[in-house]
């Protein structure tokens, strides 16, 4: 029996679209067309938009051209007229002057130099795709990580599976990178996408390994 | 969220911009892709409020009072049922027209697919508020298409009336 009136459905539409359901309101739904209309609406409209999601494009590459333009304008990134040299000193610079420390050493250092020649030689020595091989560079980062996460063995659990969750996250976007590279070996953008995947690994490695040295 | 493919461009390319400018402020405290969702809609906010002449403070990212009275209780005529006349086309021009917290709420939520406790922490707001923001933002979305059938019923009207009499 429908003991509700519409203004009292009404007062509950916010529940009752959120899946909160009293058997009165059932029932007054069953019994009144108005009602059942304003839900059949406000459903489709749920619906419909739903399926706008999908149907966003992905940006195109001149926003990514722009916003390297910018931020090189910026001084946040450095653009193309570095020298690999240059390259190199900017970014050991930055991640020296963060981690000053012997914890660098072995198969870590090793990493970020063969990291940084290869690819920072890149506008030197024009890359074919198919000459570049990414698995020795990331078996040593891969190794770098392990020493990196092993001297946070003491630390703060939640901030050990922040930074797993943040090595997670630039692993994704190196693999992204990757596969960038092999799709478009003579892409300049994708490969300086990759460079930038690398060195965010290797400064997130930096401060994991400046963490565990602190403690 | 802003219906317009040169300006999400533009914003994209900002939001890009400011994740640059600030990365450096991230402490860990949410999850990265919270905060970058909370910078990314903070953009847009900030660009839909000066396009409506609204300088609201960042903080203040759901809607004012005036917005956030009860929900108009319109039944609409029995007749007009928006399920026939409902397509992405006619949504997104409604959506246009929502004020700018109710658009986020609907777009994040509706859209996009985040359950109102992720919308509370990229908006800021309490996750009640995010359900009430988003029932209001359906209610007004439903007048809205509701206005569209009307005016679509009064143009097939007015053919109609034409053709016939074209036809005396």
């Amino acid at each position: 029996m429908d003991t509700m009136n519409c203004n009292a459905f009404l007062d509950q539409l916010e529940q009752w679209m959120d899946g909160d359901r009293s058997a009165d309101a059932q029932s007054h739904l069953r019994a009144c067309p108005q009602c059942r209309g304003v839900v059949d609406d406000l459903e489709s409209i749920h619906q419909v938009a739903a399926s706008m999601d999908a149907a966003d494009p992905a940006p195109p590459e001149k926003i990514w051209l722009a916003l390297r333009s910018q931020l090189e304008q910026e001084g946040l990134i450095h653009g193309e007229e570095l020298t690999w040299a240059e390259a190199l000193a900017t970014w050991f610079g930055g991640v020296f002057s963060a981690v000053p420390r012997p914890a660098l050493a072995g198969a870590y250092m090793v990493a970020l130099i063969a990291v940084g020649i290869t690819i920072a030689g890149r506008s030197y020595t024009p890359i074919n795709g198919s000459q570049v091989s990414t698995q020795p560079l990331m078996a040593q980062l891969n190794t770098a990580e392990q020493d990196a996460v092993s001297s946070m063995t003491n630390s703060d659990p939640v901030v050990v599976a922040s930074l797993h969750k943040n090595l997670a996250i630039v692993d994704n976007y190196i693999a992204l990178c990757e596969k960038s590279v092999q799709e478009e070996p003579e892409s300049e953008v994708a490969r300086d996408y990759l460079y930038g995947a690398y060195q965010q690994k290797a400064e997130l490695l930096a401060q994991i390994t400046e963490r565990g040295d602190d403690r | 969220m802003v219906g317009n493919t040169a300006e999400a461009e533009d914003l994209t390319q900002e939001a890009f911009l400011q994740l640059f400018r600030k990365i450096s402020t991230f402490r860990g405290e949410s999850a990265f892709s919270t905060w970058l969702h909370r910078l990314a809609v903070n953009v847009v906010l900030m660009k839909l409020r000066k396009k409506s002449g609204k300088e609201t403070s960042l903080e203040q990212v759901t809607e004012p009072d005036e917005e956030s009275g009860s929900p108009r209780r319109d039944f609409g005529a029995p007749d007009l049922k928006l399920s026939g006349s409902l397509d992405r086309v006619n949504i997104q021009r409604a959506v246009d027209q929502l004020p700018p917290g109710y658009k986020a709420v609907f777009v994040l939520h509706d859209v996009q697919g985040y359950e109102h406790n992720e919308i509370a922490e990229i908006m800021g707001c309490s996750i009640g508020n995010s359900k009430s923001q988003l029932h209001k933002a359906r209610m007004r979305l439903r007048e809205l298409l509701h206005e569209v059938v009307r005016e679509k019923a009064r143009e097939d009207r007015r053919a109609a009336e034409s053709a016939s009499s074209g036809e005396d």
